[in-house]
């Protein structure tokens, strides 16, 4: 290859890398609702001691390894403390793909918002959007 | 340690505990960065030579190409097994880029970004062995794959093992101890 062909390759490597990142950044952790199911989860069966909340619960899922779940972890937990009715639970999947094929994660974080009755209303995948997902919760606690 | 900044809600849990060594979170990103550009040399010189592999072993062995790429993947072994803060690019960090850098608003665990070493490390040897097998661009593609890896991970802050790790876990190729007593 040409020294002019080769340099074109690797911009367009370079390229093709960027709008990779830049799309995953406009897509990551974004609140996608979900169509009410029949099912209903109970969280003290996925977790012992966990205690789902009265208007909500934010269900996060995190690997062993993975830092974004150490940050979501952070996040939902601060959140969980700031509107009452809602709690935080966060399942660690590391060594129970069983769960893992149940819900259908695909990666991790994966976090769930449940409503009251334990039905699964959005899934947000990735880092969830701090701004977005405060809204999310404001109305949900202006709808209770 | 007093911190004169508070610490992002966000990055709360993943401050190192006290009593555990922490790294300075914007190392790892340095090194992928290091390490995306050393792989775009890799490619540049792959592409430079011939485009049927060579004949013999020793001759693919002998290319500059994959000799730095095996460089590459050497170090992905070392970062996997030693842990990123006894890494050569840790030090390069230390020494060269944080005394110019403002002081880190927190620590974090080094585990993360280790174990991310090991995805670097399976992707580069996919690459050496089907190099040496004499795969035409066997070297190139891996070496591509790798590059868009440690490049997301360095300018974008993009996990790629929290992405396939769940994956790999129900598809049953990652077993853990923990599994055989469960």
């Amino acid at each position: 290859m040409s020294p002019l062909a080769i340099t074109a390759t690797l911009i367009a490597l370079v390229g093709a890398s960027t709008l990779i990142g830049l799309v995953w950044r406009a897509t990551t952790g974004r609140i996608h609702e979900v169509v009410p199911s029949n099912e209903r989860i109970h969280v003290s069966e996925l977790l012992a001691g966990a205690v789902a909340g009265s208007s909500a619960t934010l269900l996060q899922f995190s690997t062993e390894f993975c830092s974004p779940c150490r940050t979501t972890n952070s996040l939902l937990g601060e959140l969980a403390t700031e509107f009452p009715g809602i709690t935080h639970v966060d399942v660690d999947v590391t060594s129970r793909p069983a769960l893992a094929d149940r819900f259908s994660l695909l990666q991790s974080p994966t976090t769930f918002i449940l409503d009251s009755t334990g039905t699964v209303r959005a899934r947000i995948s990735g880092a969830p959007r701090i701004a977005d997902l405060r809204a999310e919760l404001s109305r949900i606690r202006e709808a209770a | 340690m007093t911190a004169s900044k508070p610490i992002p809600a966000s990055k709360q849990a993943l401050v190192v505990q006290p009593g555990d060594r922490g790294i300075d979170p914007r190392g790892p990103r340095f090194s992928a960065g290091i390490t995306a550009v050393l792989l775009l040399l890799v490619i540049g010189l792959s592409l430079s030579g011939a485009t049927a592999p060579a004949a013999t072993l020793r001759e693919r062995a002998g290319q500059p190409a994959f000799i730095l790429f095996a460089v590459i993947t050497v170090l992905f072994v070392w970062g996997a097994s030693a842990g990123v803060s006894r890494h050569p690019y840790g030090w390069l960090y230390r020494t060269l880029v944080r005394p110019r850098l403002g002081a880190p608003t927190h620590l974090e665990d080094p585990t993360p970004p280790t174990f991310s070493q090991g995805v670097g490390l399976v992707v580069t040897l996919f690459g050496v062995v089907l190099h040496l097998a004499g795969v035409p661009y066997g070297l190139v593609i891996f070496a591509a794959v790798a590059f868009i890896a440690a490049f997301l991970n360095s300018v974008f802050d993009y996990c790629l093992g929290c992405q396939i790790y769940l994956l790999l876990l129900r598809a049953g190729v990652i077993r853990l101890k923990a599994d055989a007593s469960a």
